[in-house]
């Protein structure tokens, strides 16, 4: 059981690294200077411990306000500490919930413009 | 007659403008969750859908933080190649920012 766990996290990682990569390939060709293959597993390596704090945090928060589901209220405060993240983060989540009362206002507003239709041929 | 095809087009269009803004690189959701789900005390602790988009944007957030302040470390020692130890002294601070 434990050696598919470990497989299992060596592929999240592996993942990370990907992903890092090709941020960091990206980055490399926009300010013409490229990251070397260390710095790359470095980077992905901290973004995975980072990872593990940032979790443990949204737990403790989520079981603090008795909840058992991490809601965006525990991601805002994990994004505390930097003035201009944690700002960026709000920002994300009202982005969020935009584009959700977006697609709500979409199916609703048939509905009721066609209520409003039933109401008008009544009178 | 309402065309049962033109709100599908719609929603569509709203993807592809998504899919289009978020050409940039980034992490896939499903990694981020799996991620932070294994790192959990607790079985019972579960991660909300937009708990997951937001820490998607943050890991990446960090991500390029790390490699911009590495890029910048190794421009101010006129260096051609970002290169382990830039990144080295740029940790500290970037820990404590997150």
């Amino acid at each position: 059981m434990s050696v598919d766990k470990e497989e299992a996290h060596q592929r999240l990682k592996a993942a990370v690294h990907y992903t890092v990569s090709r941020i960091c390939q990206k980055m490399g060709e926009d300010y013409r200077r490229e990251f070397s293959r260390q710095v790359i597993a470095a980077i992905a390596e901290t973004a995975v411990r980072q990872c593990d704090i940032f979790a443990k945090d949204l737990e403790a928060f989520a079981r603090h306000a008795k909840r058992s589901t991490v809601s965006t209220e525990d991601v805002k405060l994990v994004a505390r500490r930097s003035t201009a993240l944690s700002i960026y983060i709000q920002n994300k989540s009202e982005e969020l919930n935009q584009e959700q009362r977006d697609l709500k206002k979409k199916s609703t507003g048939k509905r009721k413009s066609r209520d409003t239709e039933e109401e008008e041929s009544r009178q | 007659m309402t065309n049962p095809y033109a709100e599908r087009q719609d929603s569509l269009t709203t993807s592809q403008n998504m899919a289009e803004r978020d050409a940039e690189i980034g992490f896939k959701k499903e990694t981020v969750s799996k991620l932070l789900s294994s790192f959990f005390k607790e079985d019972k602790t579960r991660l909300g859908g937009d708990a997951v988009l937001l820490m998607t944007e943050m890991l990446k957030v960090f991500v390029q933080e790390a490699a911009v302040r590495s890029q910048k470390q190794a421009e101010s020692e006129d260096c051609d190649q970002v290169d382990i130890e830039h990144f080295e002294k740029i940790l500290p601070q970037l820990l404590l920012d997150f």
